[in-house]
């Protein structure tokens, strides 16, 4: 059941290609100012559910609602309430942003002026440079400007940072959080674990065309099987069944020279550690503790690392 | 429309930002009037019937070059994957992308036309607005055949290797580069199932002082009409916005219709017998007095009787070019002609009988007009002229006995500027006109090939 006020509503929506079942009834909503994540690995559909969502590819079945419109049966009155960055898109080389901001902007009915969008993305000293002499930093806050052109109440930004460096990254996170402020929804895709971490509310990994887990960041850890790793180095070898049968230690795995055990409880395991250590005269000489993480989270769900 | 209409002042103001399209758009039609105003020199002005063709010239490259080179260029970028996100439809950026071709193309012409009369006083056309109507009909089918070369080419090289497909065919053999009347008879044929061959026929319909215009033209609009909309619809059904998208396997059906559309209008073009050259006993070449240029030492008295057997034998003949060459041929006998061409000489000799220039009292004047009437169509490169001179040599000897005839004509290789001479004769089917010496400087040499024969020096093998 769909909810009235979703910003975005998909269910069961379907694409192939040939015998490559692209998405498979994938089902999904988004709040109002909220961020939602796509993450999944190369391949798995991100870029084709999101282009179905948008308009720019006609899916095999299922439903989307943008706005409570239904954007199968009405793509043009939705798109004027959208705003997308896409991959891979790229101007003319001789326009220049103002042009640019200037035409997208004519094709909508009440367009945001261009000084605006020019002023809010930090593009005042390119405003009138030619494409092709933008770094591609500006030419990632042109995207975004550009799909600000109708004031949007929901984006679309597939990999918005990809192949960008850190500092550009930072800023474009900035910007992203602001939209929230703002009350816009965002459909973020990425393959960086980190940033859907630090930016979505929700997210939903998707592997091989289907959602395998879907929830807040911290949800999505808490749910997992995964246990706490603890890295012992000791002065003596360990005795890898002696530490396993330690209470509240499920598993002990010699690696390198150094013991991982695995552990819920991770405070009482240390103590109980300690003790083992002392009991036998052995020096502990390093010990890490590692908590579960996001990409724990997706290895253990995909098979697969990401970026 | 607000945004189409920014879309189109955009792409037009792109295209002069790039110094590619600049060159491609305007310099390259500058070279073409100039080469052809260098080859074309003969005619009077320079350029009158060659406008047709440089005008098709400019279009093709335009539409066939210009506008998918442009589109592909954007899909390959991204460019219409960001305009598919737009409120409205592909379908009308496409047609803003055209219409900005067309003004594009437009201007092209219009300075062509000021340059042609600038460097060689081609006056403009004789009926506007007629021509604009032929110049957007031809924009409208060759835009259509851009449009499906923008969507069958995977990345911009391969759309110079499409327009090239389409571009030299019609260069070479379709009327565009070659005219008509210099293609022979199979080429002629083969130039009925190209567009530019309609395209050159209405544009010059509306050009050319005395040209029947729109009316004279219609068959031609109604083909470029037909071969633009299958091409559009073509085009339309192919359409990729998308770099990665393939080309669909539905296309071949609809890349056949294109093709169906070409056929069509030529098969029917044969069948109702548009492709033979014009051939008019009742061509309308106004008084005689505009075809034949004025004497400049003129006598109505007949010296031609004075010339002596010494005059005769005086005349040098070494100099003259071969007979089976380009300059002044004289076909050796008319049993080889195609049956085409076969029927048009006879009709030809036929109309010899009737034809005023060849009627005219003076005997002199009289073999002065026939031999430079063969000289009209030698120097327009017409495809018959060896057997068309074949013909009005043999009447010219039927005009006087030998012993006369070889006086005439030494009379006339003497005094090359004398009398008047033709230049031009659209009532025996040449197309065009030429200057007056290059007129009088071939008459010479039809006169020496005669009186070489007339003189039994030399012998033809079949006529008389």
């Amino acid at each position: 059941m769909q909810n009235a006020s979703s910003s975005l509503a998909v269910c069961d929506l379907a694409k192939s290609y040939g015998s490559v079942q692209a998405v498979d009834f994938v089902s999904f909503e988004i709040a109002p100012g909220e961020i939602f994540g796509l993450l999944g690995p190369n391949g798995a559909g991100k870029t084709t559910l999101l282009e179905c969502t948008v308009g720019l590819r006609e899916p095999d079945a299922g439903t989307i609602e943008i706005g409570g419109i239904d954007a199968r049966k009405n793509p043009g009155a939705v798109k004027a309430k959208i705003g997308a960055v896409l991959q891979s898109t790229a101007l003319q080389d001789a326009m220049t942003p103002r042009e640019a901001l200037r035409l997208f902007g004519a094709f909508h009915a009440r367009p945001v002026a261009p000084e605006r969008l020019i002023e809010r993305f930090g593009l005042g000293e390119k405003a009138d440079a030619r494409f092709e002499t933008l770094s591609g930093g500006q030419r990632q806050r042109l995207a975004l400007a550009l799909a600000f052109v109708n004031d949007p109440a929901l984006l679309f930004l597939d990999e918005p940072t990809s192949g960008l460096d850190p500092q550009v990254r930072r800023e474009l996170h900035g910007a992203i959080r602001q939209f929230r402020a703002e009350g816009r929804s965002v459909l973020l895709t990425t393959h960086y674990i980190e940033e859907a971490h630090a930016l979505c509310d929700r997210m939903a990994i998707l592997h091989r065309g289907r959602i395998v887990a879907s929830g807040a960041p911290e949800e999505l850890i808490a749910r997992s099987p995964s246990h706490t790793r603890l890295i012992v180095r000791a002065a003596r070898p360990l005795d890898c069944a002696a530490l396993a049968a330690l209470p509240g230690i499920f598993s002990a795995v010699e690696n390198g020279g150094a013991v991982t055990l695995q552990t819920r409880d991770t405070g009482p395991a240390i103590i109980e550690l300690a003790r083992h250590l002392e009991a036998g005269g052995n020096e502990l000489l390093d010990l890490q503790v590692k908590k579960t993480s996001l990409e724990d989270v997706f290895i253990e769900l995909t098979g697969e690392t990401c970026a | 429309m607000k945004g189409l209409a920014a879309h189109l002042l955009m792409t037009l103001r792109l295209n002069f930002r790039a110094r590619q399209a600049v060159v491609y758009g305007y310099l390259v039609p500058v070279f073409f009037l100039v080469a052809f105003g260098s080859v074309f020199r003969s005619s009077v002005p320079p350029l009158l019937h060659e406008m047709g063709q440089l005008i098709t010239i400019t279009i093709l490259g335009g539409a066939c070059f210009g506008m998918p080179t442009a589109m592909v260029s954007e899909r390959e970028r991204g460019v219409w994957r960001r305009y598919r996100l737009l409120p409205g439809s592909t379908a009308g950026l496409v047609v803003s992308a055209m219409v900005a071709r067309y003004l594009i193309v437009l201007l092209a012409v219009v300075m062509q036309f000021a340059l042609a009369w600038c460097l060689y006083r081609t006056p403009p056309p004789a009926h506007p607005l007629g021509e604009l109507v032929a110049f957007s009909a031809a924009c409208f089918a060759f835009l259509g055949m851009g449009l499906m070369i923008a969507m069958l080419a995977g990345a911009v090289p391969a759309v110079q290797a499409l327009g090239q497909a389409i571009f030299l065919p019609m260069i070479m053999i379709g009327g565009v580069g070659v005219p008509l009347r210099a293609l022979p008879v199979w080429a002629r044929h083969v130039a009925g199932f190209l567009p530019g061959r309609y395209a050159v026929e209405a544009l010059d319909a509306s050009y050319l002082p005395g040209g029947p215009g729109l009316a004279g033209s219609f068959f031609a609009l109604m083909a470029l009409a037909v071969i633009g909309i299958a091409a559009c619809v073509a085009g339309s059904r192919m359409f990729r916005w998308d770099a990665g998208q393939k080309l669909p396997r539905s296309a071949m059906p609809w890349i056949a219709l294109a093709l169906a559309a070409w056929a069509g209008v030529g098969l029917v073009a044969d069948r109702t017998g548009r492709l033979a050259l014009p051939l008019d006993a009742k061509a309308h070449e106004g008084p005689i007095s505009n075809i034949i240029a004025p004497s400049t030492a003129g006598n109505s008295s007949e010296p031609w009787r004075n010339v002596t057997p010494a005059e005769i034998a005086a005349v040098n003949f070494d100099q003259l070019p071969p007979d089976s060459g380009v300059v002044a041929p004289i076909a050796d006998n008319l049993d080889d002609l195609p049956a085409d061409s076969k029927e048009r000489v006879a009709k030809i000799a036929a109309l010899l009988d009737h034809w005023p220039p060849g009627q005219v009292p003076d005997i002199v004047q009289r073999v002065r007009n026939l031999l430079s009437a063969a000289a009209v169509f030698d120097v327009l490169e017409d495809p018959d002229e060896g057997a068309v001179a074949r013909v009005i040599l043999d009447d010219i000897r039927r005009q006087a006995p030998d012993d006369e005839l070889k006086r005439i004509l030494t009379y006339i290789i003497d005094h090359p500027d004398s009398g008047a001479v033709l230049t031009r004769a659209q009532a025996l089917g040449a197309q065009g006109q030429i200057t007056e010496g290059a007129a009088r400087e071939r008459m010479e040499m039809y006169a020496a090939k005669l009186l070489e024969r007339v003189l039994g020096k030399v012998h033809d093998s079949g006529n008389p």
